[in-house]
């Protein structure tokens, strides 16, 4: 990177600092702002699934005591649950305790939902993580060699394989890794989990085939962005001709220049992209027995628990807000023209 | 140091566009000794840049260059793509029109400057920012210490452009070229970056090429003009020369186009009427008949050749401009 | 074209200025082939899964006998072989792209027409209005539509009918997305003023001037997005939506294969590869589509 590193002379500090607090001043409004339209998005995702979990057939204390249950039975359960409240009620009840961090406990198992939260979210993290790791360290050599030749043999190749990946479903990749690796060849296993406290190498064998299914299609997409973004700077961009001009050699261009801006760009899509990818975690986790936050949650579906649904629902869309935020925000702090505010004479 | 240290002789330059083959330059011959300053009049389209390119080693592979450039005795055309690029920036280094564009706005001015010196040798990251501090000095930055460590953006447009000129000269180079250096500045940074220029040239040695649509930039700098029309040389002179003794029809609408402060005020401004010619359709004859008001059938058919009619003045037209009494 | 190749050729790295004449020529050939080609191929699917089933000799992909159930590829009369159950591998394959491109047809149509229109008017009226579209649309975007799919599933039952609602979830606001984008940029255009200028009722605005000039966005985007759709079925059936067995779709198919993937693999692999194809049609006519169109 650049000369991040050099000792900065005392009247450089203060006239950062200067800046720094000038641009940092707008910067938190912004954020403060874009928090605050948040928050009434967090409230209609929760009031909405919130409708559409109590349009549900059937309630928590149904599915708790099965088809044997007597309708008295199901009362006695449900007014001890809280079950029988009106709609509304239990909306504002569960609210009020949600925006001070209490998420009330599962229906089915009593256990706390910030507690199950807390299990299962580290778990979909480092699968996300994992797969966002393996797409974007391959994406960026990829779509660096493809911008070096544009339409040359390695462009072209690259360009026709991440088409194809970009068109497989993540759960049939699954499937297909699965027989292949796990049935046929039996080098990777194909169902479960390990912690890796317990050990981080089986840890990481069991969370290679998920990883890959989610991570094929993000390497594809992210490959396809980045070789284009590369190549529109290498071609348009007035500072390349300069980079040229000091005899410096084309790759370095590519990589010492274009890269550090192109990188910009695909930083921003990735975080928005985390949104819709919980949604195919969620089938991944499944077929590959993942305890995560999707097992959890189609689980959670099955017994109508609604505490742990509204919980699991709340942090996703969470994560989604922020993710956008984090986008907004990171292009804003990264990109020097922003971050150190006016030009000072 | 040899004689001459730069000439260009017959320089033609063709692109594919569209499907077209574009000659940017058709026949360009100059030539300029160490310290001289030559500079390189024409209108946009006139092929002043891309000469300026080739010079340069800069242009595509898909341009075909034909013609001679021998710079310092070697010559260019032809030369591989790896040669060509211990040239830039080493024997040729180039100065461009933009400098809020041209600089990378993402990397430190220090880091933008230390890399054109670490291309060319072997210095220490502290060794080059050491001389780095130097080029920037050396192109009067004020507050040089601290412009190391910002970004483009913080530096105004006149103190971007001295950046500029300071990677250019961060290798030493024998020749540089001004593109339109000063063409994005307002006029009092204008002559103030003129006057680094040619300061650095005297204490330099170095050739300076300036490549301007101004004539009133290249009075004030130049030591020989050469006009360019359509890809063409079409007028050559020591500037005095040049200026005392207008000859092309062209050159002549181009003065004339200057406003001057003895005319009445209120006079309508005279531009060159008509456009640069389509340099994909080559006509024969004359590339300026249809803007010239000296045309003639002569003018049409033939085109007139580029040599010296008088001494050092050279000129490519049927009919010349008369010596006329000059305010 | 009195101008010069601009400095950005000159730069270096672009392969624009290599054309030869013919190539100019080869190139616009190659931009028609680009659509040409994948459009050939969605049509062919589509007569397949369409038009053949009706004409030529299917048998139906339901109701099979259980005798002549897991028959492998090439058995006599089964040339991709029978499902355990008894039905015709390739009549539930073609039965199923039917299915599931009837589906992802009826989500796109709906978004299309429901999203662009919704976006159009949030991106052509501005203010508050587009202010609480965008929020409600931000609302359904964060809003994890597996739930509601699931809930459906489990609250409507599995049909047709419910996984269209379900995908309608993630292809309106989309579609809404991108609509309110292009409509923001076709609306600053003097054309727009000037109509507006004149008096044009809103209805006409929309239709007749914004419509059109979002149109191509809106259809590359439609295209690109049946892919997406089809792989978003499949997903559902994965979690009990989708098409109900026994009628087929590729997704339920591929779901459903799961369980006998050690055993017989083909029962995955066909409608996978059969939806693998469909989709990279689909993609490559999209992108075929925005090369063509984005560069006028």
């Amino acid at each position: 990177m650049s000369s991040a590193s050099a000792p900065l002379s005392a009247p450089l500090a203060a006239r950062a600092g200067r800046a720094g607090r000038l641009a940092g001043s707008p910067t938190l409004r912004f954020i403060l702002r874009r928090l605050l339209a948040a928050i009434p998005v967090l409230f209609g995702v929760t009031f909405l699934s919130f409708v559409v979990m109590n349009s549900l057939p059937g309630d928590a204390a149904q599915e708790l005591l099965g088809a044997q249950a007597t309708p008295s039975e199901i009362h006695q359960l449900e007014a001890k649950l809280g079950l029988d409240k009106p709609f509304l009620t239990r909306y504002w009840d569960w609210l009020h305790q949600a925006v001070i961090g209490h998420l009330g406990h599962s229906l089915s198992s009593g256990q706390s939902v910030a507690s199950i939260l807390g299990s299962d979210l580290p778990v979909t993290f480092e699968l996300v993580g994992f797969a966002f790791l393996i797409s974007l360290a391959l994406a960026v050599p990829i779509a660096l060699v493809s911008a070096r030749n544009p339409n040359g043999v390695a462009d072209r190749l690259s360009m026709i394989f991440s088409m194809a990946g970009l068109s497989v479903a993540p759960y049939v990749l699954a499937l297909v890794l699965i027989y292949v690796f796990a049935v046929k060849l039996g080098v990777l296993p194909a169902i479960g989990w390990v912690p890796p406290g317990q050990s981080l190498w089986q840890n990481i064998r069991f969370l290679i085939l998920p990883a890959v299914s989610i991570g094929l299609g993000l390497l594809c997409f992210y490959t396809r962005l980045l070789r284009a973004d590369l190549l529109e700077q290498m071609q348009g961009e007035d500072y390349v001709v300069t980079a040229r001009a000091k005899g410096l050699r084309p790759w370095r261009v590519l990589t010492r220049h274009a890269l550090r801006n192109s990188l910009f760009g695909l930083i921003t899509v990735v975080a928005l992209n985390l949104g819709t990818l919980l949604g195919f975690t969620v089938v991944i986790e499944d077929i590959f027995g993942i305890p995560g936050i999707g097992h959890e949650l189609l689980q959670a579906i099955d017994n109508r628990d609604i505490p742990v649904i509204e919980g699991i629902v709340f942090v996703f869309a969470v994560i989604v807000v922020l993710a956008n935020l984090a986008a907004d925000v990171l292009y804003s702090v990264l990109d020097p023209r922003i971050r150190y505010g006016q030009p000072t004479e | 140091m040899s004689e001459s240290l730069l000439e260009v002789s017959d320089l033609r330059v063709d692109f594919r566009h569209d499907g077209r083959l574009v000659r940017a330059v058709d026949g360009l011959t100059y030539s300029m000794r160490p310290g001289q300053t030559v500079a390189v009049i024409g209108e946009s389209g006139s092929g002043k840049t891309v000469s300026a390119r080739a010079i340069m080693g800069l242009l595509p592979p898909s341009a075909k260059v034909t013609g001679s450039i021998r710079f310092d005795e070697v010559e260019m055309v032809g030369l591989s793509e790896k040669a060509l690029r211990s040239h830039r920036g080493c024997g040729v280094a180039m100065v461009f029109q933009d400098p809020t564009r041209s600089l990378n706005p993402t990397m430190r001015i220090g880091a933008q400057i230390r890399e054109a010196i670490q291309t060319h040798e072997k210095a220490s990251r502290g060794s080059a920012q050491d001389r780095a501090l130097e080029l920037l000095e050396l192109v009067r930055l004020p507050a040089a210490r601290e412009r190391l460590e910002q970004y483009p953006h913080q530096l105004s447009g006149g103190m971007r452009q001295r950046v500029m000129i300071a990677i250019a000269l961060a290798a030493s180079p024998r020749l540089l070229i001004a593109d339109e250096a000063t063409t994005a500045l307002d006029v009092t940074t204008q002559a103030q970056i003129m006057e680094l220029l040619r300061d650095l040239q005297q204490r330099l040695g170095m050739g300076l090429i300036m490549i301007s649509h101004d004539l009133g930039l290249a009075a004030s700098f130049a030591d020989d003009v050469v006009v360019m029309y359509a890809g063409r040389a079409v007028e050559r002179a020591p500037t005095q020369m040049l200026f005392a003794h207008v000859r092309m029809p062209y050159t002549r609408a181009l003065l004339d186009a200057i406003p001057r402060l003895e005319n009445e005020s209120h006079a309508p401004l005279a531009a060159v009427p008509g456009q640069p010619p389509n340099l994909a359709l080559r006509e024969p004859g004359c590339p300026f008949t249809p803007r010239c008001p000296s045309a003639t059938d002569r003018c049409r058919e033939h085109a007139p050749v580029f040599e010296e009619h008088e001494p050092e003045h050279l000129w490519a037209c049927w009919h010349p401009c008369e010596d006329r009494v000059r305010l | 074209m009195a101008n010069l190749p601009s400095d950005l050729v000159v730069a270096g790295v672009a392969p624009r200025a290599d054309e030869a004449a013919a190539d100019r020529v080869a190139g616009r050939w190659r931009g028609r082939i680009g659509v040409i080609v994948p459009a050939a191929m969605v049509g062919f699917i589509f007569l397949l899964c369409f038009v053949w089933p009706i004409i030529g000799p299917v048998p139906p992909p339901t109701g099979g006998n259980i005798l002549s159930s897991n028959l492998p590829a090439f058995s006599p009369g089964h040339f991709l072989g029978t499902d355990p159950v008894g039905n015709d591998e390739w009549s539930r394959l073609l039965y199923g792209g039917r299915a599931s491109l009837e589906i992802a047809l009826a989500v796109q149509a709906i978004g299309l027409v429901l999203g662009g229109l919704i976006g159009a008017i949030a991106g052509y009226l501005g203010g508050w209005r587009d202010a609480t579209i965008m929020r409600v649309l931000d609302v359904l975007i964060a809003f994890p539509g597996l739930v509601l799919a699931v809930a459906i599933a489990q609250g409507l039952g599995p049909s047709k009918l419910h996984t269209i609602w379900a995908l309608c979830f993630f292809s309106v606001p989309a579609a809404a997305r991108i609509s309110r984008a292009a409509t923001l940029r076709v609306r600053e255009q003097t054309f727009i003023t000037a109509a507006r200028l004149s008096g044009t009722s809103f209805p006409r605005m929309l239709l007749g001037h914004i419509a059109p000039n979002i149109l191509p966005q809106l259809l590359t985007y439609a295209l690109l997005g049946m892919g997406i759709i089809m792989i978003l079925e499949g997903a559902l059936s994965f979690v009990g939506l989708g098409v109900p067995p026994p009628a087929p779709s590729w997704g339920n198919m591929i779901a459903q294969g799961q369980s006998t993937l050690s055993a017989a693999p083909r029962y995955v692999f066909l409608p996978s590869a059969a939806l693998f194809i469909t989709v990279v049609s689909f993609n490559l006519l999209g992108e075929g589509l925005r090369a063509r169109w984005g560069s006028q």
